[in-house]
């Protein structure tokens, strides 16, 4: 009699979502399935509303990437109003989402992934926690939170608040960067420096301890999307989309913002409300991606920047071609997290970045528009249409977790089968298949646009589909 | 970086303003913070949640007052309670920590003595959607507004006594 395994909530994610395993009549596993069970429908709500108010309502999505949507926000209505930044704007942005990036690189690694990588996949679930990580390396748990703490206060220097910042508008920022800000966060950036050097020191004396998971976390062949610049350098704000393949040939380049959907679909399937997101011309599900660090990573030929280029050169000796297994985030995570600090850097240096012209002024002069972004995730996209009055009448939003949806299910049903066996599992393989949902911090509230607690469950059902076991912390 | 200033009392208070008497913490907080404007031994912090970053604050402050609502006491009851930091810090989530296991935190962290703290709570009425509190907080609000204020000065003086 086949049995299914349900992880119910799955924990240490952004979001509130489920696993369940599926056996068959021999116990192994014949399926498994990443559910995302809630729906919030932010795209219903947006109708009806002026254009101009898309950014600060979107941000609302998330408490962790806000600026993500502000800023995919704010370019779709900047194609409305067919209006150019100012060359200071869009950089103060850049250094917003840096900061963002970095605040949040930070929070999944050293919160949400250190304790499995620090303490072991086996070690006791009661400790596996930021707790457990301060007592066994107290230097990395400071190293975390100074590292969240350097993001966050950039954010608030800039955007006066370090949550939802109402900072970034259509057709720019609302203020100027002050001088005594500009030093302010120039103070920061050594600490910052020895944090983000710590973690990638710590990370590369563990990481062959996991020869086993990085052989099963959703390693296989895949496509990678992400944003990148026309030297091929890494780009977050601004740049096209380019699509490779697995063996690192390009499949498409240049996708702007406003060719998104004609080479972008979604897909429903019965079992989740977040969206299956693939390139239409493969189709479905063959032209599935992912997006996010280890995609952007593998895209690009450099980053930039000169400590992240060493750390890329280092980073692409892993593999000849793309780099396959998830597991990879966590790594490609700190690479960007440096590059963030030095773009930060590099973007104070500008000659013009306390100039006060930091806001175009237009009204509505396209009725569709759209902009995608680099969110910490992987590819965000708004797209917009509106009327003669600039009320939304349609609105989508398609966010990195659908992008990595169909590489998600896969891997966890890879690591499923390497660690599920007769029809048993044990808590160490519970924590490994919930492991590789984490490698692609998965922002949940975003995917579905869900509401409530965060955590995710496991499920184990038998041929029948009769429940035979349940995990929930 | 510049590391937080040394902290002679933390006033640590938390809510959502969005949830009704939920929003009393951030209200309080906003009170202290013009009551105490003078002083720079107090510092204020309000936050929708407490994350494990402000184990930090903690660690640079001689004392601690955190403020939150409760649903666990009668609507408009204000309470003062110690707080010791937990023995063993276990089951820690990311989004929300309560005021023992921050301490523990920055204990742990900063292998530092955990400071005096207290915890204020006022029992909620209602932490239904709305910005305005039910009349029990209402009618709370002074009440709670003279134990703050009795509890930083008394903190103030039992940091300067330490000294």
């Amino acid at each position: 009699m086949s049995q299914t395994i349900t992880i119910d909530p799955v924990t240490r994610l952004e979001g509130h979502g489920k696993i369940t395993i599926q056996l068959n009549d021999q116990g192994e596993v014949a399926d498994a399935h990443f559910h995302v069970t809630q729906v919030r429908g932010f795209e219903k709500f947006a109708e009806g509303r002026p254009f101009y108010e898309m950014p600060s309502l979107m941000a609302r999505i998330c408490g962790i990437c806000p600026v993500s949507h502000l800023l995919a926000s704010a370019k779709a209505c900047e194609a409305i109003m067919s209006v150019r930044i100012p060359h200071t704007a869009a950089q103060l942005r850049r250094m917003l989402n840096m900061a963002q990036m970095v605040q949040s690189h930070a929070l999944s690694f050293f919160h949400l992934s250190s304790p499995d990588l620090l303490l072991g996949m086996e070690s006791d679930p009661e400790l596996r926690n930021i707790f457990g990580v301060a007592a066994a390396r107290p230097e990395l748990g400071r190293a975390g939170i100074g590292l969240r703490r350097f993001g966050q206060h950039i954010i608030e220097l800039l955007g006066n608040k370090r949550i939802h910042p109402g900072w970034v508008v259509p057709g720019g920022v609302t203020e100027p960067l002050a001088p005594a800000k500009r030093d302010e966060i120039l103070a920061m950036l050594p600490e910052a420096y020895a944090n983000v050097g710590m973690a990638l020191a710590a990370y590369k004396q563990i990481a062959d301890r996991f020869s086993q998971e990085i052989s099963v976390f959703a390693n296989f062949p895949s496509n990678y999307l992400g944003l990148i610049n026309e030297d091929e350098s890494i780009e977050f704000t601004d740049g096209a989309l380019r699509l490779i393949d697995h063996r690192g040939g390009i499949i498409e380049d240049g996708i702007t913002a406003n060719r998104f959907t004609e080479v972008i679909g979604e897909a429903v399937e019965n079992y989740t409300y977040t969206k299956f997101v693939y390139y239409k011309p493969l189709g479905y599900p063959e032209g599935s991606y992912r997006v996010g660090p280890l995609a952007r990573l593998n895209i690009v030929k450099s980053m930039g920047t000169p400590k992240a280029d060493q750390e890329l050169a280092e980073f692409k000796q892993l593999a000849t071609g793309p780099i396959e297994s998830s597991f990879f985030y966590h790594h490609a995570r700190l690479v960007e997290a440096l590059y963030g600090i030095e773009n930060i850097e590099r973007i104070l240096a500008d000659p013009q970045i306390l100039d006060k012209h930091v806001r175009a002024v237009a009204g509505v002069n396209r009725l569709e528009g759209a902009g995608q972004i680099e969110a910490p995730r992987g590819t965000l996209s708004h797209h917009y249409k509106v009327d003669d009055n600039g009320k939304i009448t349609w609105a989508n939003l398609i966010v990195a977790t659908g992008h990595n949806n169909n590489a998600m299910n896969k891997g966890v049903l890879q690591a499923a089968k390497s660690y599920v066996r007769g029809g048993k599992f044990t808590e160490g393989a519970l924590n490994r298949v919930e492991a590789v949902i984490r490698t692609f911090d998965p922002c949940l509230s975003c995917s579905t646009h869900a509401f409530g607690q965060m955590p995710l469950a496991m499920t184990l059902l038998n041929a029948d589909g009769e429940v035979v076991d349940t995990l929930i912390r | 970086m510049k590391q937080p200033p040394d902290t002679r009392c933390l006033v640590l208070a938390c809510g959502n303003t969005l949830r009704s008497d939920d929003g009393v913490g951030p209200w309080l907080a906003e009170w202290a913070e013009e009551r105490f404007s003078a002083n720079s031994a107090v510092r204020v912090i309000s936050r929708q949640q407490w994350t494990p970053e402000l184990a930090e604050e903690i660690a640079h402050a001689s004392s601690v007052l955190f403020i939150d609502c409760s649903v666990d006491s009668t609507p408009g009851s204000v309470k003062l309670t110690p707080v010791e930091a937990s023995p063993v810090a276990q089951g820690l989530g990311t989004h929300h920590l309560g005021a023992a296991k921050l301490l523990a935190l920055s204990r742990d962290l900063y292998d530092s003595l955990p400071p005096p703290a207290e915890l204020l709570t006022i029992g909620a009425g209602s932490i239904e959607l709305g910005e305005v509190f039910s009349e029990a907080v209402t009618a709370a609000l002074p009440s709670a507004c003279r134990l703050i204020e009795e509890t930083v000065l008394q903190m103030l003086n039992q940091s300067s006594q330490r000294k």
